[in-house]
């Protein structure tokens, strides 16, 4: 479970936002994955299996709670400039999860699935249950939104 | 400068990779998986108690069946198993002591007359 752990609750906050409902989501993945391993084909790999499960997980979540958007630790770093790297990295880190948020769910998990977690298109499609050539397209989007953002950032840092 | 992505671009963004990474980071796994496998603790529990329960309602099921099938054998009438000699007795002719007593195959010469005998 340590293993893929990080991963369920990153793409679970891609969806949510709410890092606490991330949590309760990814929490909720990992009881419905013990309850469904009987379902689970070993010849397949387990990740994207679990991955199908934790989208929605969070997806369920997202449709039956109404997310906050506030973040306790974001708020203590907007509260002021801190010129050190790390107050800076905080500060990309809110402005990335603001611009993630701006986006559709589907476009932000998939760009998270390919980007961070580092799985194919294919996998990512199986997983969110669309066509390949949707999740490229979703992930074009979301990368292009996104990278926007990092330009701007990185020239306001330099 | 950070290229225009294009939509056939089949490889993860080291870069953009990165940031969603810390950006998105839940930090104390520890605490996350202690967490998790309490509440696995839990369900797993309440997972045998409803075995349990199940368990409990088969065993009195079969208590019972156990039960009513007693009554039913006990109230019909005993049966004392016939001797032997009580059957040789019933046979008024020697053609039945013949029969039962052989260690051959039975002769048709004994078998039909014991037959007429009845």
């Amino acid at each position: 479970m340590e293993r893929y752990a990080a991963a369920v609750r990153r793409v679970a906050r891609a969806v949510l936002g709410d890092p606490d409902d991330a949590d309760d989501a990814a929490q909720d993945a990992f009881l419905s994955a013990f309850v469904k391993l009987g379902q689970y084909d070993p010849q397949r790999p387990f990740g994207p299996w679990l991955m199908r499960i934790a989208a929605n997980a969070a997806t369920d979540r997202r449709r039956r709670r109404a997310v906050r958007r506030a973040d306790p630790l974001d708020g203590l770093v907007a509260s002021g400039p801190r010129p050190d790297a790390e107050a800076q990295r905080r500060e990309l880190g809110r402005r990335l999860r603001e611009a993630l948020a701006e986006l559709p769910e589907r476009r932000r998990t998939a760009v998270v699935l390919f980007d961070v977690e580092g799985y194919s298109h294919a996998e990512i499609g199986r997983i969110l249950g669309i066509p390949e050539g949707t999740v490229r397209s979703e992930v074009f989007h979301a990368r292009r939104a996104l990278r926007v953002l990092l330009a701007d950032w990185k020239e306001t840092v330099e | 400068m950070i290229p225009e992505p294009t939509p056939f671009d089949h490889r993860p963004d080291p870069v953009l990779g990165n940031a969603l990474h810390r950006a998105l980071d839940p930090g104390d796994q520890a605490a996350f998986v202690a967490r998790v496998m309490a509440a696995l603790e839990t369900a797993r529990a309440a997972h045998w108690d409803v075995l349990a329960s199940w368990a409990r309602a088969g065993i009195a099921a079969a208590v019972l069946a156990v039960i009513l099938l007693g009554g039913i054998l006990a109230a019909r009438p005993n049966r004392t198993p016939a001797s032997l000699d009580d059957v040789l007795a019933l046979a008024a002719g020697p053609s039945a002591g013949v029969l039962v007593g052989a260690s051959s195959p039975p002769e048709p010469s004994v078998v039909f007359p014991s037959a007429e005998e009845r």
